[in-house]
């Protein structure tokens, strides 16, 4: 069985680990970095320390990419070993769990973030291991108070 | 732990800061007669085009020589708690050696906090200027 958080990012529905999922909060407020990526545009302050925010429209290349400072209606911070990611999103819908045979091999999307889809309320939405994208950028340590 | 003096530019592009110990002085644009450095440019923004600035913020550059960083806005110097200075997560740390941290504000709204080191290079040393030092 798998837990999934679904989400939604204008018409795109995506579902994510509930287990990397630690906290969903309100509108984000966060500042864009001049040399960040599109994926990683920026830090958002959250539990006295610097995160990483990212932009799921720009990963997923649909929908309209965040400015700086507002964020989404709702914001997913999630756990990637000793990484921390604010995703601010559309919404959040009802955590579900599914068994493992629900989750069908990702025929919409193929990028290594892409690691199955789902049926959800009608959609067919995009279970993703937004972990992946911190792959590329490898930290040497986690962030800790300046 | 005592407060953290920052010298605070109110840049329409974003606000940024250095620390006040690296500020040698604030003074009118108009009485710094060679090219004020644009430090926000110089990170990958996009270069200030608005109206001209009224001061330039002088801090100690290579080799003890003043260089000047252009304010785009209003500046202010304000104490800020330690705990408010957040360092970048390593991810991003990594690739913006030129910013030291991010400043929560107590409006909860975020600024940049510049590490003068990494954005004063001797590459901001006007052209020439290096060529007569090494001959002399």
């Amino acid at each position: 069985m798998r837990s999934l958080v679904p989400i939604t990012i204008d018409a795109t529905w995506v579902a994510v680990d509930m287990a990397s999922v630690r906290e969903i909060g309100g509108p984000l407020t966060w500042i864009a970095l001049p040399t960040a990526s599109a994926s990683l545009p920026g830090v958002a302050a959250w539990r006295g320390r610097a995160v990483a925010v990212t932009d799921l429209a720009a990963v997923l290349g649909a929908g309209e990419r965040l400015a700086s400072p507002a964020g989404r209606l709702r914001t997913l911070y999630m756990q990637f070993g000793a990484s921390t990611l604010a995703v601010p999103v559309d919404s959040v819908r009802e955590p579900l769990v599914v068994p493992d045979d629900d989750v069908r091999q990702a025929r919409i999307r193929t990028e290594t973030f892409c690691i199955g889809e789902v049926d959800v309320e009608g959609h067919t939405t995009l279970v993703v291991d937004l972990g992946v994208l911190l792959d590329s950028y490898r930290p040497a340590v986690a962030g800790v108070p300046y | 732990m005592p407060p953290v003096s920052i010298v605070q530019v109110h840049d329409p592009r974003v606000r940024w800061g250095v620390r006040a110990s690296g500020v040698v002085r604030i003074i009118p644009a108009t009485e710094w007669t060679t090219p004020a450095v644009d430090a926000l440019a110089a990170l990958g923004a996009l270069p200030w085009t608005g109206a001209r600035t009224r001061r330039v913020i002088v801090v100690r550059g290579a080799r003890g020589r003043e260089v000047a960083l252009l304010a785009a806005g209003p500046i202010d110097i304000a104490d800020v708690d330690p705990a408010s200075v957040l360092a970048l997560p390593a991810q991003l740390a990594d690739r913006a050696p030129q910013i030291a941290a991010i400043i929560v504000a107590p409006d909860a709204s975020l600024s940049l906090l510049l590490e003068l080191a990494a954005v004063i290079t001797p590459d901001d040393i006007v052209v020439g200027e290096e060529l007569c030092q090494s001959r002399s």
